[in-house]
């Protein structure tokens, strides 16, 4: 049962567009889980038909029609049409992007190994601003104590963990923001998978370099990544 | 069907008020796209283009500091039309009206525009390209076609007259963060800092909005 559900402001942001895309990865996830939120966001996204009907026309020439008709003219025919088909994982459990981001095989990523009972691995979203990562934590393992400098966001995919506050549970959406410490502890019946996307990860960085972040996998990380340990 | 909505359909409510009234028209739209679809219809097309090509565009002038205004404004009507022709035949009228399909195109595009023209400036900074393989895609963050399960047009249509009937009553300081956060692709942070306000106002600001046009409350 979700409990947690990305605020109004995540929700209006994401339906507009305008959040960023690891963010908006954090919502999206989070809606594979929840109906009740996919309502909210059919309901912001006809908000946004609305104000975009709106608009004060802007001048269109009748040249841009013609030059569209001319790329699609030029455009072989294979590729229309069959935009319909579009392969979506039945198999996977793992939520559509998350999928797409891991191949569905998280085996394969290259995991860094936070102390004994944690994992962390990157995503690449696109996202300069803010570190993106899939976070393990073993059964009855804990994230290491820390603060953040910049907002995190979790979701839950796999599992449960608790801290302090509350216990969550998968598809929830959990935010805590600058300044908030908290130290999850993954419930001890089950290995604990989620989603965290983290603003400032320079902060990030000198974070792990504080707990003495071990590297496991054999690949070297490219030049700005050393810089940054 | 209440009989208000009738009789709104009697007369073209497009011209006379151009108020996101567009949806009134859904069903011309929905035939036209249909007939892009299975006929490859150019007539239709054409009709479709000049009716929201206009949109498409002030919606890509909308966004702040750009450095060629006019270029991205092509840019992204050609994407965005060129989306609707390919993609005609996977527009299923029970799920979206026709404006609320091409809105989610045209602002996946400008997002997607948006991060090429960041990712280009960013590797002509650093001089090396960034890596592009395994980044996800944009459609499956943003997706024009999934959560049937709760996307019905009878729902929409019912949310789209609310809030086309309620937006005209709030207060000037909550439409224009609206305005801000859907047209101008502002975070509410981003927001927040162009006006110098704390995010919490923002967020309340759209909280009141929202909340006045029956869409969400938060718990
Ligand atoms: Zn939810």
């Amino acid at each position: 049962m979700i409990r947690y559900h990305p605020d109004a402001r995540f929700l209006t942001d994401y339906a507009a567009g305008s959040l960023p895309t690891s963010q908006a990865l954090c919502v999206a996830t989070h809606l594979h889980y929840c109906a009740s939120c996919r309502v909210k966001i059919r309901d912001l996204t006809e908000l946004g038909a609305e104000l975009f009907s709106r608009q004060p026309a802007a001048a269109v020439e009748g040249a841009e029609f013609d030059r569209l008709m001319q790329r699609i003219d030029s455009q072989p025919a294979a590729a229309e049409g069959s935009a319909t088909i579009r392969p979506i994982n039945v198999v996977s459990i793992l939520p559509r992007a998350v999928h797409k981001l891991t191949n569905g095989n998280l085996n394969e990523l290259r995991w860094r190994r936070i102390g004994r009972n944690v994992r962390l691995s990157r995503l690449n979203v696109g996202d300069r601003q803010r570190e993106t990562s899939l976070l393990f934590i073993k059964a009855g393992g804990s994230v290491p104590e820390h603060k953040h400098k910049g907002d995190e966001i979790t979701v839950i995919l796999r599992g449960s963990f608790s801290d302090r506050e509350d216990k969550y549970a998968v598809g929830d959406f959990i935010v805590r923001t600058r300044r908030e410490t908290h130290r999850p502890v993954a419930s001890q019946d089950q290995d604990c998978l989620c989603l965290t996307t983290l603003d400032e990860p320079i902060e990030m960085s000198n974070w792990l370099l504080r707990l003495g972040l071990s590297v496991i996998n054999r690949f070297s990380w490219p030049q700005a990544q050393h810089q940054a340990y | 069907m209440n009989p208000s909505r009738n009789r709104t359909m009697e007369f073209d409510v497009d011209q006379l008020d151009g108020a996101g009234a567009s949806d009134v028209r859904s069903g011309h739209w929905v035939d036209c796209l249909s007939r892009v679809a299975i006929q490859r219809d150019r007539t239709a097309f054409r009709e479709v283009f000049d009716h929201f090509a206009p949109m498409v565009k002030s919606f890509a002038y909308k966004v702040p500091s750009l450095e060629q205004p006019d270029q991205f404004a092509e840019d992204l009507l050609q994407e965005t039309m060129l989306k609707v022709w390919t993609k005609a035949a996977s527009f299923d009228p029970k799920l979206a009206s026709p404006s609320t399909w091409i809105f989610t195109i045209a602002r996946n595009m400008r997002i997607d525009l948006l991060r090429k023209q960041a990712r280009h400036v960013v590797n002509m900074v650093s001089m090396h390209a960034e890596d592009e393989d395994g980044e996800v895609d944009l459609e499956d963050i943003w997706f024009e076609d999934e959560n049937s399960d709760v996307f019905n047009v009878l729902a929409q249509q019912r949310s789209r007259r609310q809030i086309h009937d309620s937006l005209k009553t709030l207060p000037p300081e909550q439409a224009y963060v609206l305005e801000k956060v859907y047209m101008e692709d502002k975070s509410h942070s981003e927001v927040a800092a162009e006006l110098s306000l704390p995010l919490g106002t923002v967020k309340s600001r759209v909280r009141l909005a929202l909340s006045k046009l029956k869409l969400i409350v938060d718990r």
